[in-house]
């Protein structure tokens, strides 16, 4: 492989860029079609309930409504996993979670939507909902789904090696329970689905269906539809125009993408749906409340000997991926460090609230803020240096773990030593004055499932290049770029391969009817994978080229190069590109050069050409060289694809095709905080963040990837929750959901370690979800450094803080945090009674509301404490 | 989301704005910055028949040096008061307070008038018309039950607004216009800590100027807010504090605090302390104290009451260790 | 709802047009006048993904109605390139990752190009407070100041004006 490239590594623009920096650049709700419609969805004000009567007359009968889509009139079941098909487009019988989707009026203008909305009567008889997984567990009656018992969506019992005999073996073990609580994506482009029929021609009646959506997965949603709409897929187009941030809230398919396509066609017009901010947190497929029970066995010397985990996780009201979010779980326990024997206990439990489904760092990110906070107990419990235990549990890669991972390129090491260097670890730990602390942590990620969603053997990404005689290079792929720059990679493979300018590569991505099947943007694939498919379709169309200058040139195939925009032999010219000697690297990639234009090409002939040219040369311009290849193959297209090789697929346990991945990225981070004491607050001043992404194709792009991991890390450890009462959602705005602006956001210095994987292409790994787990244990472990307080409940907010100082400290007032502690047991909400409406009576006050038994004068149990706090009765306390 | 169906009208002068604020009384609402109300209306917290758009009055429109103080005119943006000179000089409380408004772009549009008139805020309130349906409503708007005081009759929602206690603590008069001429009172006792009735500002009045007395010029201030990001929040508690200085320390001091009750509060039992008694930490700590009484958060907004009472105590204490000079 | 005849000076060119009185400028923009630049990101006035000025000053097109900006010069992040080239701040958020997803991008290119216009010469700390009101998801700001940064320079350097000179 080569080493020396004109254009991997270098940091360059993103070839979309110019769009989104003028605003020229479309996105799905920039889209209008002639005769477009506007739909708004209904949803439930219960979060369980059987629909009872839903009747749209009065809807209808107002003035610019076109159509009022329900349920039945599309009850095929869908879902993103096909074990999880438990979704309808619209509710049929019966609501889950509040937001969820009753039913969508079709209108003129949105004003007239939301006005028809209202006039939807509903009869809903509420059942008993559940909130917390752990009660939920216990529901005998009342299902949220008849077929999974108990709400149990599904649980995995995993032993790998023998965790008992670690554990027996150990000198030091330590018990905990962390909780992270649950966060959202919440990607500043709401979703939006704009959906039109097609009328063919030979029927005269509306034939394909044209979609254009926010989605990390169009071939995904080709299928859904299909599934849906009973309609095959090939008749049915997904466009994905510019996506904005997907972070995996895109990666399935999302309600209104389905409902958009119902909608136009009982509308029998095109159809554009686009949700409000609100009914983008009740999409959600965010990050589930995760509660870990973690035990962790050590050696004197650091080694671990075992871990066993308990992992239950609040899924929500539907599957969506969380089968695959609770064996990520597990299975990233291993090919991190070096870990003999693991148990893993994991419970997806269902529960009355929005899904949730992928996040960026999907299944991982929970249990490794436990995993590398509970390293950090164990370190100062045997006296280690955390940064040191850390090293004595290395891999020795390439490996194989003992849950059947296979681990090549392993940069660990690396990135450890660097951000220990960059941090000055050695020099500060320990001695930085009180209220600073360091804190080190570690993570990990996939660079793309080695097993697909749906299980087959196609390749999970195809890649097609075109090559006409006008020198431009157009290439189709299906990778979605969802402002992760996929394109961007995609192009630079292509340049680099075929030595031409970036400018000659036009990338034509993610439209069903034109690119091939590639299975999407997310579990961090797509530099992997479609990257590898790019490659290798770079490689076929040079291949021709090549084989076509070489008799051009009359030498062999292996004497020809390609680079700067050139060809030429190199056993006569050297290594150096005739025509780029003058250049600079940066202009080389400007613009595509005018010196290779051959007179006439285009619209004559080979004919003439070639005895214009009979002359031997030994160098040719691009377009030279590309006519030759087309002048003796007749067209000069070629394909790759990627599938991930068969010993990167795992074990043969229950659940062992979730967790490999033919390469694994590395991450490891120092924090540098400090902790206002007497009020909680918790400052990041600076983070050190290496990763390991084999190599870096663009550097801007993996640092952009990088911090904004990190960053969003960040966020999910200090300040971003999603705070439910009862099964309402407290903050479902961007005012109220708090993700870090740019006051708060502390400076993130990314260090690049490229380990060169065997199977990336040109050794690149992942890059874009790696680091997020590490930032939470890291921000955990360097607030414990700073005042010796361990917060095992992310985010870690003022008040967790606080309360957590207070606890430690002998005399000090307790700062008690009712809220979020107890949520199994929602009476306990002080201050709060109001909306317990749910156990059975609708949207009135019912009568073991507080208020009610208030005025009966028969005060519940708890009340005491209730009147303590009232102000009515409080006063001046 | 789109916005209720109104009609807009746009007055040029205050006669304009107060003939149609009498003509429409009972279903209008005023519009100036728009950063409180249009959200709301998006949320169908109103549903006028009418919207006053006042931002053409620009009469309005200024910070000026009268005879006894400054006057603001009620649609000078808080940006304009953030960067004013005369206003970081001589009452710097209040230039504190103004640049920690929501954030950048929004203090260029929100307006001192609209900052004091600024509606209380709550989570069971601040939301969509389908997400307040799906709690029954509340006390506040179309239902009878509030959620954070479970059997009270009384809104809790809290007053949310920044430049208030700075306000307050200056002695600030406001002016306020109707049809039949114009009355100036203070803002201490313009808020009345009623839900429904929030300030006393009838349906056909309109606020239209701020004065700040001469007598407040040059008092030495401070302005702590507990939020959690940076910028764009709402302050989950604010603390003014401002003293008189003489001879180097405080001749006379006022506390002030904001987002923790229905309305603004000027805490007067710390005002006697800081009068009374020379300022050590132990005072400070003291006045703390009395200000975190003062305060009754409920659970209206992020973090918990207990939290935020105890910042009031904290906030408080270093407000004034910061600003006022001890007596040596 | 009857429309209302409005007329919009945007970017220089006057709009005339029929629209709900209870139109929002942002929606105004997107849909009436096809300037789909300025994106509705949060609802709830908090984000600055729709920021346009107004008379030259930073505004959020999403919590001002349309009619009430007749007889205001209102410049959309479409009015930021110059003469069909990037602007030098536009070129910079390019090249070095300032924008991901782009969705957020408009409302950063009109409140820098708002700051680098009252302030050709910002420090770190002015920076970072001029973009404290618009938030995005992707970078975590930290390449944005980079660009920020490097577009002054080019500013200083006259690189942003090669473009429009060769051009001409």
């Amino acid at each position: 492989m080569i080493d020396n490239f004109s254009i991997i590594g270098k940091p360059i623009a993103m070839v979309d860029a110019a769009g989104k920096t003028t605003g020229a650049g479309k996105y799905t709700d920039d889209l209008t079609l002639p005769g477009m419609l506007i739909g708004k969805i209904l949803h439930s004000p219960y979060p369980h309930a059987r629909i009872k009567k839903l009747d749209a007359s009065r809807a209808l009968a107002l003035p610019g409504v076109v159509a009022v889509v329900i349920g039945e009139d599309a009850p095929n079941k869908y879902g993103i996993l096909p074990v999880g098909h438990d979704e309808t487009a619209l509710a049929v019988g019966k609501v889950r979670y509040v937001g969820d989707n009753v039913a969508c009026v079709v209108a003129e203008t949105e004003g007239i939507a939301e006005k028809a909305m209202e006039l939807i009567d509903v009869e809903y008889e509420p059942l008993p909902a559940y909130f917390d997984p752990e009660e939920s567990m216990k529901a005998e009656a009342d299902l949220i789904h008849d077929e999974k018992p108990h709400n149990i969506e599904k649980d995995y019992h995993h032993v790998f090696g023998e965790p008992d005999a670690g554990f027996a073996e150990a000198d030091e073990i330590t018990e905990g329970r962390y909780i992270a609580n649950e966060v959202t994506h919440a990607a500043m482009e709401p979703h939006s689905t704009l959906a039109s029929f097609e009328i063919d021609p030979q029927t005269g009646n509306p034939g394909r269906l044209v979609v254009w959506s926010s989605t990390q997965v169009p071939y995904y949603l080709q299928h859904k539809l299909s599934i849906v709409l009973d309609m095959p897929m090939s008749q049915i187009r997904v466009i994905k125009p510019l996506v904005g941030g997907g972070f995996g809230g895109k990666s399935e398919v999302i309600p209104l993408e389905i409902i958009a396509a119902v909608a136009a066609r009982k509308a029998k017009a095109p159809v554009k749906i686009t949700y409000t901010r609100e009914e983008v947190f009740w999409a959600h497929r965010g990050r589930p409340r995760t509660v870990v029970d973690l035990k962790t066995g050590v050696k004197r010397d650091g080694r671990i000997t075992s871990v066993a985990a308990r992992v239950v996780q609040d899924g929500g009201a539907y599957c969506s991926y969380g089968v695959v979010t609770i064996l990520y779980s597990g299975a990233l326990l291993g090919a991190l460090y070096d870990i003999p024997n693991i148990r893993y206990d994991g419970y997806r439990v269902l529960t009355n609230k929005p899904a949730c489904g992928a996040m960026r760092g999907h299944g991982t990110v929970n249990v490794r803020f436990a995993f590398e906070s509970q390293l950090d107990e164990l370190a100062a419990k045997i006296g280690m240096d955390p940064a040191a235990i850390r090293e004595r549990n290395l891999l020795k890669a390439p490996t194989i773990t003992v849950n059947g991972l296979r681990v090549q390129s392993y940069g660990l090491p690396e990135c450890i030593s660097q951000t220990v260097t960059r941090s000055k670890w050695r020099e500060r730990k320990g001695k930085l004055p009180r209220g600073r602390g360091l804190g080190i942590a570690c993570s990990h990620y996939v660079s793309g499932a080695a097993n697909s969603i749906i299980r087959s053997d196609m390749p999970h990404s195809t890649v097609n290049i075109k090559i006409d005689r006008d020198g431009g290079v157009v290439v189709y792929t299906g990778a979605s770029d969802i402002g992760q720059g996929s394109d961007t990679m995609v192009a630079q493979i292509v340049a680099e391969v075929l030595g031409c300018t970036l400018a000659r590569v036009k990338v034509i991505a993610a439209d069903t009817d034109l690119t091939p099947i590639d299975i999407g943007s997310y579990s961090s694939r797509v530099t992997f994978m479609n990257g590898n498919a790019t490659l290798r379709a770079a490689e076929a169309v040079k291949k021709q080229i090549v084989e076509a200058a070489a008799r051009r040139m009359q030498c062999d195939a292996g004497d020809v190069l390609m680079r700067g925009d050139c060809v030429w032999r190199k056993s006569v010219r050297g290594e150096t590109a005739p025509d780029a000697n003058a250049k600079s690297a940066a202009m080389e990639q400007s613009a595509p050069t005018a010196s290779g234009r051959v007179e006439g090409q285009i619209l004559r002939g080979s004919v003439q050409q070639k005895r214009k040219e009979e002359i031997v040369k030994d160098q040719m311009s691009f377009e030279e060289a590309v006519v030759a290849a087309i002048d003796f193959h007749g067209a000069l297209t070629g394909t790759g694809s990627y599938a991930p090789p068969p010993e990167a697929r795992g074990g043969k346990h229950k659940g062992a095709g979730v967790g490999p991945s033919p390469a694994y990225s590395y991450s490891a981070q120092v924090a540098e905080v400090a902790v206002d004491e007497e009020t909680g607050e918790v400052t990041v001043l600076k983070i050190w963040a290496a990763h390991d992404c084999g190599r870096a194709l663009n550097p801007v792009s993996v640092e952009g990837q990088v911090i904004g991991s990190v960053w969003m890390g960040l966020g999910q450890a200090l300040q971003e929750e999603m705070v439910w009462k009862d099964g309402l959602l407290m903050n479902p705005g961007m005012l109220e959901y708090r993700s870090p602006s740019a006051t708060e956001s502390p400076e993130i210095e990314c260090i690049i370690v490229e380990s060169v994987d065997p199977e990336g292409p040109f050794g690149a790994k992942e890059a874009s979800e790696g680091s997020l787990a590490a930032a939470i244990p890291a921000i955990a472990n360097a607030i414990y450094d700073a005042v010796g307080v361990r917060l095992r409940e992310s985010p870690f907010t003022p008040e967790r803080v606080l309360a957590a100082l207070r606890a430690k400290k002998v005399g000090a007032k307790k700062i008690d945090l009712t809220e979020s502690v107890d949520p199994t047991n929602p009476q306990a909400f002080r201050e709060h009674g109001g909306a317990l409406w749910y156990r059975g009576k609708g949207p009135a006050r019912h009568a073991s509301d507080a208020a009610v038994a208030h005025h009966k004068g028969a005060a519940r149990g708890n009340s005491s404490r209730d009147s303590r706090e009232r102000p009515s009765a409080g006063g001046d306390d | 989301m789109s916005l209720p169906e109104f009609q807009l009208l746009r007055p040029r002068t205050i006669a304009e704005a107060c003939e149609m604020l009498a003509k429409h009384a009972d279903e209008i609402q005023i519009v100036a910055g728009g950063t409180d109300l249009i959200p709301s209306l998006r949320q169908r917290l109103f549903e006028p028949k009418f919207v006053l758009d006042i931002r053409g009055i620009a009469e309005i429109r200024g910070i000026r040096r009268g005879a006894d103080g400054v006057e603001i005119g009620a649609l000078t943006s808080l940006t304009a008061i953030e960067h004013s000179d005369a206003i970081a000089r001589e009452y710097p409380v209040l230039a504190e307070a103004a640049a920690t408004v929501a954030s950048p772009v929004l203090r260029n549009m929100g307006t001192i008038g609209g900052n004091i008139c600024l509606d209380t805020r709550c989570l069971w309130y601040n939301q969509s018309l389908t997400w307040r349906k799906s709690c029954g409503f509340c006390i506040k708007k179309d239902g009878d039950l509030c959620h954070v005081a479970p059997g009270g009759t009384k809104c809790w929602a809290a007053f949310s607004a920044d430049t208030p206690p700075a306000l307050l603590c200056l002695g600030a008069e406001i002016e306020i216009a109707n049809a039949n001429g114009v009355r100036r009172v203070p803002l201490d006792g313009f808020y009345t800590g009623e839900g429904e009735a929030r300030m006393k500002l009838a349906k056909d009045e309109l606020l239209t100027r701020v004065f700040l007395p001469a007598r407040a010029a040059g008092w030495r201030g401070a302005y702590r807010k507990l939020r959690v990001r940076g910028s764009i929040d709402y302050p989950l508690a604010g603390i003014a504090v401002a003293y008189r200085p003489a001879n180097g320390y405080a001749a006379e001091a006022r506390v002030a605090l904001t987002a923790v009750n229905p309305a603004p509060v000027l805490v007067r039992d710390a005002e006697r302390l800081l009068s009374e008694n020379e300022l050590t930490r132990e005072v400070a700590g003291a006045a703390g104290d009395i200000a975190a009484r003062t305060a009754k958060p409920l659970t209206t907004s992020a973090l918990t009451p207990e939290y935020r009472r105890e910042m009031v105590r904290v906030l408080t204490k270093r407000a004034l260790m910061e600003v006022i000079p001890s007596k040596k | 709802m009857k429309k209302v005849l409005l007329t919009l000076n945007v970017n220089g060119r006057e709009h005339e047009f029929a629209c709900e009185p209870n139109a929002l400028l942002l929606d105004a923009l997107r849909v009436d006048l096809g300037l789909t630049g300025s994106k509705r990101a949060c609802d709830d006035s908090s984000c600055g993904a729709c920021t346009v000025l107004l008379d030259g000053t930073p505004m959020l097109s999403c919590a001002l109605l349309a009619a009430s900006c007749e007889g205001q010069k209102i410049t959309t992040v479409e009015g930021i390139a110059e003469h069909g080239s990037l602007a030098a701040i536009q070129k910079a958020y390019g090249d070095w990752g300032g924008a991901q997803c782009g969705f957020c991008t408009p409302g950063f290119m009109v409140t820098v190009h708002w700051l680098l216009e009252q302030n050709p010469n910002p420090t770190e700390e002015e920076i970072r407070h001029a973009l404290s009101g618009n938030l995005c998801r992707c970078t975590g700001y930290t390449q944005m100041y980079q660009a920020v940064k490097a577009a002054i320079e080019a500013e200083k350097k006259g690189i942003a004006h090669t473009a429009e000179r060769t051009d001409a």
